[in-house]
């Protein structure tokens, strides 16, 4: 019996080397920048596709110095499950808003030093 | 068949040296065609380079700069630029240091993978082990170690205006941890990225006593006469 994969499903597979994972860090990189209008469009987003490719860039440099390769699969394969969730339009517009809670939400923010936290009676 | 053994035989005398050398047996006529076609490597040059990256460098402002071997050191300052995720709140603590992956060691850095709210880095967990109940001699329930939060100063727990019940900005407020031994705790608070501190038990003190201790000899006056 032939079991057809979703559209935009990926074989799982691990990185040979760090080549290989670069490789795939950026194709994957290439990927979501080429979907950023999509994703406006298919979630009626007030945010630009400027803002979007860079919220892409943002998530992509918070994991740039990990240091095992095994990890750095365990985040290709977390953002491809992000990436077909996303273009299949299984996620709602709150599940992408996630990403835009520091620009979108006032109270998403941590201060700015410590008197401001001090001052708002922060913990 | 004859046609290839004639080519063969008239292509061993004009490619020797090539055949030396180890490159591909050119067929004959097709002297001209260029390397590229049938070098499977070799792709376009790259039209910019790794240092004409958008991001920002060591050089460009004097607000970016490398970390030193001092700085690297563990730092017991707030980290205020932590990034902000799906998670932060006006009550979230700010955290001393966002495991990022970097970390030298073996260790799975399940922080960056679990997905968990960046809070909880910022939390402080004590490991201890529960004290054995105080109305009962029984002990069965000291054996084993708990991992607990520490409460948040605000947003831990206030009276909620509807009914007044007791609401809580804090998730983790009445969760615990067990473990088999203290080390599992500690490495598991690692291995979260957790800020931990270990309290060690109390250990009750006991004194091995024997009545006819009272009864030993000792030369010269008694101190304590034992009459009774």
């Amino acid at each position: 019996m032939v079991i057809n994969p979703t559209y935009l499903a990926q074989r799982t597979r691990t990185s040979a080397s760090w080549n290989d994972a670069k490789r795939r860090v950026l194709k994957s990189y290439r990927e979501w920048l080429r979907a950023g209008p999509e994703i406006q469009q298919m979630y009626s987003l007030n945010i630009p596709v400027s803002a979007i490719r860079t919220k892409i860039r943002q998530e992509f440099e918070r994991h740039r110095y990990v240091s095992q390769l095994q990890v750095v699969d365990m985040l290709l394969f977390q953002s491809h499950a992000e990436f077909q969730e996303t273009l299949n339009y299984w996620k709602q517009l709150s599940h992408v808003l996630k990403y835009f809670r520091a620009e979108e939400d006032p109270t998403a923010r941590l201060p700015r030093n410590f008197m401001q936290g001090f001052l708002e009676g922060r913990n | 068949m004859s046609l290839l053994r004639l080519s063969s035989h008239s292509c061993r005398r004009l490619f020797r040296p090539e055949i030396t050398a180890g490159y591909n047996i050119r067929p004959f006529g097709r002297r001209h065609e260029s390397q590229a076609r049938t070098d499977p490597s070799n792709e376009p040059a790259p039209k910019s380079s790794p240092s004409e990256a958008p991001a920002a460098k060591a050089g460009d402002s004097s607000l970016i700069t490398q970390e030193g071997p001092l700085e690297g050191v563990a730092s017991h300052k707030p980290d205020y630029n932590a990034h902000v995720d799906h998670g932060t709140s006006s009550f979230s603590p700010v955290p001393k240091r966002v495991m990022d992956g970097s970390e030298p060691g073996e260790a799975v850095p399940a922080a960056v993978l679990s997905g968990a709210p960046l809070d909880l880095q910022a939390r402080t967990v004590r490991i201890y082990r529960p004290a054995k109940t105080a109305t009962q001699s029984g002990d069965w329930h000291g054996h084993h170690w708990r991992m607990d939060w520490d409460v948040l100063g605000k947003g831990h727990r206030w009276e909620n205006p509807l009914i007044g019940w007791q609401s809580s900005a804090d998730a983790m407020q009445g969760t615990h941890l067990n473990f088999k031994s203290k080390e599992d705790a500690i490495l598991f608070a690692q291995k979260q990225g957790y800020e931990y501190f270990v309290q060690e038990p109390n250990v009750r003190k006991f004194v091995p006593k024997a009545y006819a201790n009272n009864f030993v000899h000792t030369p010269g006056k008694l101190k304590v006469v034992r009459t009774k």
